[in-house]
């Protein structure tokens, strides 16, 4: 008993010891007081030598909040008992939580660097006329190859994925809209079509796609991909520059008839409580300087034109993740349908995924 | 031949549940930016974690959860053992036990969500209260499931025989029935810290306004790939849990050496 009791009193010490460590540490980064800004973000999605500079220039502290998908972002932020002043939705989200309220328009008058950005990716039909959001970085959807077994001349477009030569040899996302939406391109359909006809023709393409597929998965691909697993992959630019960069064979391809082109965005939840930190974050984070940093950082491409003009010049003429104006004047950005029309996409895929 | 083949298999399963963690803790040491080559050695993930304040800030508040956490739960969850092996009417007693072990078996996600609803109900901010609390909930029938074996195993001659000496109920808890349980009680103790540490899914339900652990933290930055200050960070709780492991070895062995020269000297 004597010993139960001193080993409580042991444990709150430690307790003790580490609130107060924690509290020391919070402080020293400054996370106390008025001046905070609280941004909920993907996981390691900003520099974080940019929340350093924010605070040295205005004073305000960036409280770091992650989350690991859109949905769970949206449900911690419907139901309330946060105070996030911003977030950092995709662009089919963004429509969703506008729909559901869930959404402060911006104040343009505020913001000072809305003419950095390239206006062809603003004014999209998540957003029209951006009332709501702000775009972060955007990307597309392509086909990873390695050059160690296909020749770049080979994998050039979507239709030359149902070559009998890529026996089993391709991988693909798990994911409804992008498989059905490149079946749909190669098809010189919208991806944004409901027209049950045309889904049904895309079905029947993609089951003649399935003897070349290897494999459909979901975030593993990519670690599939860089041990050679496969030789060709369906994926986004995102997860394809994180492959690229652990396996210099292989090589990215926007298809020039068309593809996806997705946003993350910042918005302003209905949680927002420090307006001031908000305007003072948007307008720092669209300065050329700062964005290009970030977006060196995070290796996605950036919406802001002035920042992209600062990288590198091996970095903006790359044309796996900057592809050239003709390729981007043909790439779709998802619209958010309604509950019955994706059921009708995940149905089709469905019935693919199990006829593969 | 069959201790041969036994010590073999022993070794074997030894290196399969190590390999990974060392394999980890390996490549905290490379050069590289990902786990697909070894670069050769350098301290530096090393020095990004211990210059990551936030990070740092993380680690202490997950560990101050687990603790303090795990102590509230053992508290409770001992009592409430202790109660439902007093309860005489076999109905009540089972149908207890029943609840608590429905609490056992729902999925976390269930009940973060429950949680998380409760809370926002409540008007009760997210942030360390509400993560302490419900921890300390989702441990306490861990706790009451360690400690319930122990002491169906006291016999009751035992405790009559404390009475019977003129043992008051204060003394008969605190004197016999505490130290004959204390083995499950530690168990139950160590149980529920570790349940805490590696809970993500209800953790991920009630953090909040700047509040997050370690779970959610890593978890959230996998979309870009697991970088390797979280291996480094890895190396460093390992080492921290062969320190407790070691020093309760140490305890363990000092106490009972003590007991050995107490029984000497009595004789």
């Amino acid at each position: 008993m004597k010993r139960l009791v001193s080993l409580i009193i042991g444990l709150l010490a430690i307790c003790g010891l580490l609130a107060y460590s924690s509290s020391q540490l919070e402080r020293s980064s400054g996370s106390t007081g008025d001046k905070v800004l609280n941004l909920y973000n993907w996981g390691d999605y900003i520099d974080p030598n940019l929340l350093t500079k924010f605070q040295k220039e205005t004073g305000y502290h960036v409280n770091v909040e992650t989350f690991d998908s859109n949905e769970a972002m949206y449900t911690k932020i419907n139901q309330g008992g946060t105070h996030y002043d911003l977030a950092v939705p995709s662009e089919y989200m963004v429509a969703k939580m506008k729909r559901a309220h869930l959404l402060q328009p911006l104040d343009k008058s505020r913001l000072t660097g809305w003419h950095n950005f390239d206006p062809q990716f603003l004014n999209q039909s998540f957003d029209r006329g951006n009332r709501y959001s702000m775009p972060y970085f955007w990307g597309t959807l392509g086909i990873i190859y390695n050059d160690k077994f296909v020749k770049a001349s080979q994998v050039q477009h979507w239709q030359d994925l149902w070559s009998p030569k890529f026996r089993d040899q391709i991988m693909l996302i798990d994911s409804a809209r992008d498989i059905m939406g490149m079946a749909l391109v190669t098809q010189h359909q919208s991806m944004n079509t409901t027209d049950p006809q045309k889904l049904l023709a895309a079905e029947k393409k993609l089951n003649r796609l399935a003897p070349n597929v290897k494999a459909i998965v979901a975030d593993e691909i990519k670690m599939y991909m860089a041990q050679d697993e496969a030789a060709i992959a369906v994926d986004w630019s995102g997860e394809a520059a994180e492959m690229l960069a652990n396996n210099h064979h292989l090589h990215y391809v926007v298809p020039s008839e068309g593809s996806n082109l997705w946003f993350d965005n910042l918005v302003i939840p209905k949680t927002a409580q420090h307006y001031n930190a908000i305007y003072a974050f948007l307008n720092f984070m669209s300065k050329p300087a700062n964005a290009a940093q970030n977006a060196a950082y995070i290796g996605y491409a950036t919406p802001n034109a002035k920042a992209k003009a600062l990288l590198p010049k091996s970095v903006r003429d790359d044309r796996q993740f900057y592809p050239t104006q003709a390729t981007i004047d043909h790439l779709q950005v998802y619209r958010d349908l309604s509950p019955a029309k994706v059921e009708l996409y995940n149905d089709r895929y469905l019935e693919f995924k199990m006829h593969h | 031949m069959k201790q041969k083949l036994a010590k073999v298999y022993l070794i074997l399963v030894f290196i399969i549940l190590y390999a990974p963690i060392i394999f980890l803790i390996v490549y905290s040491f490379s050069q590289g930016e990902t786990m697909t080559n070894y670069h050769g050695f350098t301290w530096r993930h090393y020095q990004t974690l211990f210059s990551d304040s936030r990070m740092l800030a993380i680690v202490a508040n997950t560990l101050l959860v687990a603790l303090l956490s795990s102590l509230i739960a053992t508290l409770i969850g001992t009592l409430g053992a202790l109660s439902i092996n007093r309860t005489t009417k076999r109905v009540t007693r089972e149908s207890l036990l029943t609840l608590n072990n429905v609490l056992m078996v729902s999925p976390d996600v269930i009940i973060g969500a429950s949680f998380l609803i409760f809370f926002t109900m409540l008007k009760i901010p997210l942030g360390f209260g509400s993560v302490l609390m419900s921890h300390i909930a989702f441990e306490i029938p861990i706790v009451v499931l360690m400690v319930l074996p122990r002491l169906r195993e006291m016999s009751s001659s035992m405790l009559d025989a404390a009475q019977d000496l003129g043992a008051t109920t204060r003394q008969l808890l605190s004197q016999v029935i505490i130290p004959f349980i204390s083995p499950g009680i530690f168990a139950g103790f160590f149980m529920a810290l570790t349940y805490s540490l590696d809970d993500f899914a209800v953790t991920f339900f009630v953090t909040g306004n700047g509040f997050s652990t370690l779970s959610v933290e890593i978890y959230s930055r996998a979309r870009q790939g697991i970088n390797l200050e979280i291996n480094a960070l890895s190396g460093v709780m390992f080492l921290f849990s062969l320190l407790l492991v070691g020093g309760y070895y140490w305890i363990q062995q000092a106490s009972r050496k003590r007991k050995h020269r107490k029984r000497e000297v009595a004789s």
